[in-house]
């Protein structure tokens, strides 16, 4: 029963209330109370029942919120953040049987190859220290100096519902808490009238794992993503009947709230004020989710900035947008998706023409939102993270056109904001781009580093299930990459 | 003989405590000890050790074990590859063998020469638990093992590794002087006594009626059932409520809200899982579970059905079915995997989910590594494993019940035969029908008897031949239409029976090895099966030891846990929490029960019963304990604010299903048909859309939109919202306990949800009807008071009908 752990942390104001209540005797009414509870702030009320209640640190946070840009599908690193001439040179040929010896991928009974296949792209120097970015992410090539790009990300399962869900939740089995999920439970939301944690999508097609991904594991469903939808509702339910008017709506949890209050008084039973509360949030959500998806007084400026031609449009661009004004909004973890990233060469899916398709639909934005986080002055307090569930393979595959498989030994990320080192590459490759040759940088460690950044140990940050001190970064140890901060 | 217990007086010390700790207590709220959801388990270490921090005796099982297996076990425990200075604190020789410091590690009667106090006590870099593990002991647990040693260091075996011992009944006297008869009542009244507090009065009588029926059917009493009540309780209250009880029992309905209740556990859902969630049926594992539980099957055979109904001598269909509960797990379809991965991944979860639900332990946590806290070792993990690892995964069709699927199979291969006998007979006037045939004709003819036409008879099927027979020939001919009608009968018997997921033996065992951390690519030492040696040796049939051996090791008496562990899932139910609190671990970090004479003598009571179910319950709910009332006393919130000790009942917030369940019943919409495939109700537009594969969601028509929320279907990946808002489980693994959440989200879909707003006019026109007064008993299952009624008289009817729909007490069980 969690509530009683609820209930015990929040038995302070509310038990000297009560306690002040049954020595006036409970008969003094309903009245007395209701009134007496109608005086408090709201804020106060909030803060004793709502499970979503900022919650102390374990230590200074550098900072509050994090967004997700999640490119699902597996984007191709060889093709856009690591430069490897060797591999051009090497186009072709068999991979070299060291790298391979032992190592497992997917789809190996069928297309695995193993001829090397080199990056078709140019690539640049950018920045002050000259990083090489291709000419497919041209906007992201202009912040590169806000940016830790991290190009030896490595992790450990290679299909993509466990590995999108290994880079969320730490683990490839369904049914655990996912990060946004950790850290609304750690850290409780600032924001009063939207979820902690939120979701938007974009793409052909939702990403593999689907739910589960922003799920709340064994936490309470209070902490799992809520998806925000581009068609109908941006919340389920959300809405008033069409048949009930906002007259009759309030009318109802009014009387709701006077019936609940009665009841808390005859039984003594905190959860009625509890549920209390949460009727109120409902009713302020019922206007702030709307008012938060109308983006009509955004400047064209900013829209030019992140590339929304048509703002009643869903696309990955408005999504950067929503993300700012969430942050703004105090909403704690907020995470994009965006497919298909899948480039294995399929029909619809190869490098020639699909992967410069996609990378048009984030690269503009995924850059626009940081420079907009910066300009608001938000980006020293949001952590923003780029990537996916992992890479791709630096040996091509060859279906209808060219492609490559899932690879989890190295690829790229980025992060800016949130006290990341600004301007520094974190980690590099071998010349084939297939493993690291300096700072391994594990997906726990990446788990490790933004719960730092946000003030919580990832060792403390545990429940205990079936017998586990159940942790976002599991078992195995992680580190804090310190070298990428500050 | 009237019977002293040493009972602790834990509560003062443990409420004073918490005052002290509770700006620690925000703290921990982000550390391991808290409870939170589905079966998260809340470590009441600080309680424990309140418990004794003024006892006189300290006990190593209720005090000092809690405190050492949390903090110490992980590096000087069991597990050999984890274990630092050579020293192991589980064991009272290992505490007397030292550790390769040298120094004495415990001298009985001497903490300051016994090293572990030293250690425990420094203030310096040398303190245990170190620094870098995040763990620390408080002044209390340090004070706890210095007294600990002080009183001679004695380990004692952990408590649910010995049998339940029959526990001496207290005597107790209520009130008014009368000697307490209940023996659950004498357990709990005793304890409270000690306390100086005393049970709350039985609850009112609609209070009373609307939970009992809640517990035990999940549907709220009609307003027949309650004024039926009213009058016979006006008569003689007591043989009211046991005629209310027993009628309950016997209702088909309490199949369905205690099979919910099991289907947790199985991890039941509609769906395989992972990213592709195709739907899958295995509905008909449902439906066994309720009818065995009307059936009151008794609980052990009603295990071993379950593990290893396929091996029973003769085993029938419905004992086929039954073995469905270990097919509830997970299928990923993902293209480019390694089957064998997920093949083993069930298997784990197999024995998991088997170690949590029968035996509330945590076994899983040897798929990796030797238990750091409990004793049992990696290699024992996958003795248990291989149990598990020697199964096919069939589909099996279920026939009706007083039919065989072989005679079935084999009626349909005659009537087959004697068509195409039919149709030997009658070669000749076929083939003059055929040789007119004009092309013209033909080409009017159906794409497959075209088809036939254009081979040679030779080469045609039979099936081809019958399709071709028939559209003339047959067609005039009564004893061919007699033959055909029979045999399309008997084929959609056959072919269209539903089917569901079942276990079966595989001729040849797989061999099972241990895999290094729990990785199948690192195989290690080949085991054989077996069960862990900390409990009863297990007796097998045949050489190697099979499922069935397993099953009737769970259930056997000598077990000392599985008993245990279901009275208390049961009781938990009753009153919001289990004796043992950590209702998926009684191990040694788990938390010790609160009553733990009560605990055995329910088990071993439950085994007496032969493992009655519906004993259990009526003992449990016949209860002075179960009936008090649930309103929360100014004494008790003081002294036990978080009604440990059942000075009075629990307010409950009603299970997912149950919430849509109340209110289809007081709208009057409810369906209230047993079993059958899952349903579709309505559900927002776009959920669907938010898996991988996009899955349809027809709407059900008719009276399937208003069944039980049991009947719904769910997809694991897109579980249906009004459900899964409520907690309702993910059925990704077991889940033995339900968090009770109470969030805006839950208020939106009361609200706002089409469902309920369906159910908002359906009780609106009911208001029409009978008034306000009735749907206010509908809903809450009592008279409104005139302060109430008067709110809701000020409201127009569709207003008032939402509102009720909404109440808190509509959705919580009193």
């Amino acid at each position: 029963m969690r509530e009683f752990e609820h209930n015990k942390l929040k038995i302070g104001n509310w038990h000297t209330r009560r306690h002040f209540f049954s020595r006036c005797g409970i008969g003094v009414g309903s009245l007395a109370l209701s009134s007496l509870l109608a005086g408090e702030s709201r804020a106060e009320s909030l803060g004793e029942e709502n499970p979503l209640a900022p919650k102390p640190t374990h230590f200074l946070p550098k900072a509050k919120n994090v967004i997700f840009l999640f490119m699902a599908g597996g984007p191709s690193q060889l093709e856009m953040l690591d430069y490897k001439p060797r591999l051009a040179e090497l186009n072709g040929q068999p991979i070299p049987e060291s790298y391979i010896a032992g190592k497992r991928f997917a789809f190996m009974d069928s297309s695995h190859r193993v001829n090397l296949l080199g990056s078709k792209r140019p690539f640049q120097q950018y920045g002050n220290n000259g990083t090489w970015i291709s000419d497919l992410l041209p906007h992201t090539a202009q912040i590169v100096d806000e940016l830790t790009i991290v190009k030896t990300c490595k992790t450990d399962l290679f299909n993509h519902a466990p590995a999108k869900l290994f880079m969320n939740a730490g683990t490839g089995q369904f049914g655990r808490p996912s990060m946004g999920a950790w850290v609304t439970y750690g850290l409780g939301s600032e924001c009063e009238d939207l979820p902690g944690f939120v979701v938007l999508q974009s793409g052909p097609r939702g990403p593999r794992g689907g739910g589960v991904l922003w799920g709340s594991g064994m936490l309470p469903t209070t902490y799992q993503g809520v998806p925000l939808r581009n068609q109908g509702d941006p919340i389920l339910n959300l809405s008033t009947p069409s048949q009930v008017t906002t007259h009759e709506q309030r009318q109802v949890i009014d009387a709701v709230r006077e019936l609940n209050l009665k009841r808390l008084v005859e039984t003594g039973d905190e959860e009625i004020s509890t549920r209390i509360n949460a009727y109120e949030m409902a009713f302020r959500m019922q206007s702030s989710a709307p008012e938060l998806m109308d983006t009509s007084a955004e400047s064209q400026n900013t829209l030019d900035l992140y590339g929304i031609r048509d703002p009643g449009e869903s696309s990955f661009a408005r999504n950067c947008l929503l993300a700012r004004r969430l942050v703004e909004r105090g909403v704690r973890f907020i995470q994009l998706y965006h497919t298909n990233w899948d480039h294995h060469g399929g029909p619809t899916e190869n490098l020639e023409k699909h992967l410069p398709e996609i990378c048009r639909e984030i690269d503009q934005p995924s850059a626009a939102l940081v420079m907009d986080l910066r300009r608001h002055g938000l980006l020293d307090d949001t952590i923003v993270v780029w990537g996916g569930e992992f890479g791709r393979t630096p040996m091509g595959e060859v279906r209808e056109s060219t492609g490559r498989n899932h690879h989890i030994d190295a690829f790229t990320m980025w992060f800016a904001g949130g006290g990341f080192r600004r301007g520094y590459v974190h980690g590099e490759t071998d010349e084939l781009g297939f493993g690291p040759v300096s700072h391994p940088t594990h997906v726990r460690d990446i788990h490790a580093t933004i719960l730092h950044q946000l003030g919580l140990d990832h060792k403390r940050l545990s429940v205990r299930f079936q017998g586990l001190d159940v942790r976002l970064t599991g078992v195995d140890e992680a580190h804090v990459m310190h070298e990428a901060l500050g | 003989m009237p019977r002293r217990l040493t009972l602790r007086p834990y509560v003062q010390r443990g409420s004073s405590k918490r005052l002290r700790l509770l700006p620690r207590c925000l703290q921990i709220t982000i550390s391991a000890c808290i409870l939170l959801g589905c079966g998260v388990q809340l470590a009441v270490a600080q309680q424990t050790g309140d418990e004794a921090s003024s006892a006189a005796d300290v006990s190593f099982n209720r005090d000092v074990l809690p405190i050492l297996s949390a903090n110490c076990y992980a590096c000087h425990g069991f597990d050999e590859e984890a274990r630092q200075a050579d020293l192991r604190l589980d064991s009272a020789a290992g505490a007397a063998a030292g550790s390769d410091l040298g120094e004495p590690i415990l001298v009985a009667g001497d903490p300051d020469a016994s090293l572990l106090i030293k250690r425990v006590e420094a203030t310096d870099d040398d303190i245990m638990p170190p620094m870098e593990t995040g763990k620390s002991l408080s002044k209390e647990q340090q004070e706890i093992l210095r007294r600990w040693v002080a009183q001679g260091g004695k380990y004692e075996k952990h408590w649910s590794f010995e049998p339940p011992q029959p526990p001496p009944v207290p005597e107790v006297v209520d009130i008014h002087g009368q000697p307490v008869t209940h023996p659950i009542d004498r357990f709990i009244q005793a304890k409270l006594k000690s306390q100086e507090l005393a049970p709350s009065p039985i609850a009112n009588d609609t209070t009373l009626l609307r939970r009992v029926s809640l517990d035990l059917t999940g549907l709220p009493p009609t307003l027949a059932e309650i004024d039926h009540y009213l009058a016979a309780a006006a008569i003689d209250r007591e043989a009211a409520y046991r005629e209310a009880v027993e009628s309950l029992l016997n209702s088909p309905h309490y199949g369905e809200r205690w099979g919910r209740w099991w289907l947790d556990q199985a991890r039941y859902a509609d769906s395989n899982g992972y990213s592709i969630d195709a739907p899958r049926q295995i509905w008909k594992f449902r439906d066994w579970v309720i009818d065995a539980l009307n059936a009151d099957m008794p609980f052990d055979q009603f295990t071993i059905e379950q593990l290893a109904g396929d091996l029973l001598p003769q085993a029938t269909q419905s004992q086929r079915v039954a073995t469905g509960f270990h097919r509830n797990t997970q299928i990923n379809q993902e293209g480019g995997i390694d089957k064998e991965q997920f093949r083993i991944d069930s298997v784990f979860d197999r024995v998991a989910t088997t170690g949590t639900v029968w035996l509330g332990l945590t076994v899983g946590c040897c798929q990796c590594h030797d238990h750091k806290f409990d004793p049992i070792q990696q290699r024992e993990y996958y003795q248990l494993f291989a149990f598990f690892n020697n199964q096919d995964e069939p589909t099996l069709k279920v026939y009706g019940d007083s039919v065989s699927g072989e005679e079935l199979r084999s009626e349909l291969k005659g009537a087959y035969a004697a068509l195409d006998q039919y149709i030997q007979d009658h070669l000749a006037e076929y083939e003059a029908w055929e040789s007119k045939l004009t092309d013209a004709e033909v080409k009017k003819l159906a794409d497959s008897a075209q088809k036939g036409l254009s081979m040679t008879r030779d080469k045609r099927s039979s099936e081809q031949m019958r399709e071709l027979f028939a559209i003339e020939v047959g067609k005039i001919s009564s004893d061919f239409q007699t033959l055909l009608q029979r045999a399309e009968e008997l084929d959609n018997q056959v072919n269209g029976a539903a089917t569901t997921l079942v276990m079966a033996e595989r001729a040849q065992p797989r061999s099972t090895t241990v895999f290094i951390k729990g990785d199948f690519t690192r195989p290690a030492e080949e085991v054989q099966p077996g069960t862990p040696s900390v409990l009863h040796p297990l007796q097998a049939d045949g050489e190697l030891p099979n499922r069935l051996d397993l099953a009737r090791w769970i259930v056997s008496a000598d077990n000392p846990l599985t008993a245990r562990v279901i009275v208390n899932r049961v009781w938990q139910v009753y009153f919001g929490r289990g004796i043992v609190e950590t209702e998926n671990d009684f191990g040694s970090l788990g938390v010790p029960p609160s009553h733990p004479q009560l605990l055995d003598w329910l088990a071993l009571d439950f085994q007496e019963q032969q493992w009655s179910l519906k004993s259990l319950h009526r003992l449990i709910v016949t209860s002075h304990t179960y009936r008090q009332s649930s309103q929360v006393r100014e004494d008790l919130r003081r002294i036990d604010p978080n009604n440990y000790l059942l000075g009075r009942q629990q307010r409950l917030r009603l299970d997912a299903e149950l919430i849509r369940d109340v209110a289809l019943s007081a709208s009057g919409l409810l369906e209230s048909q047993l079993g059958g495939p899952p349903v579709f109700p309505p559900i927002p537009d776009g959920v669907m859309g938010q898996g991988q594969v996009k899955r349809a969601w027809k709407v059900s028509v008719g009276a399937d939109r208003y069944r039980r929320g049991l009947y719904t279907f769910v997809y694991r990946a897109t579980p249906p919202p009004s459900l899964n808002v409520f907690d309702a489980p993910d059925g990704f693994s077991t889940c033995t306990r339900r968090s009770r959440s109470n969030t805006p989200l839950q208020a939106l879909t009361l609200l706002n949800d089409s469902a309920f707003v369906e159910f908002a006019s359906a009780l609106q026109q009911r208001i029409e009807h009978e008034g306000i007064e009735a749907a206010f008993r509908r809903c809450t299952g009592r008279v409104p008071s005139d302060d109430e009624l008067q709110i809701l008289a000020g409201l127009d009817i569709k207003t008032a009908a939402r509102v009720l729909l909404n109440l808190d007490e509509t959705l919580t069980r009193e």
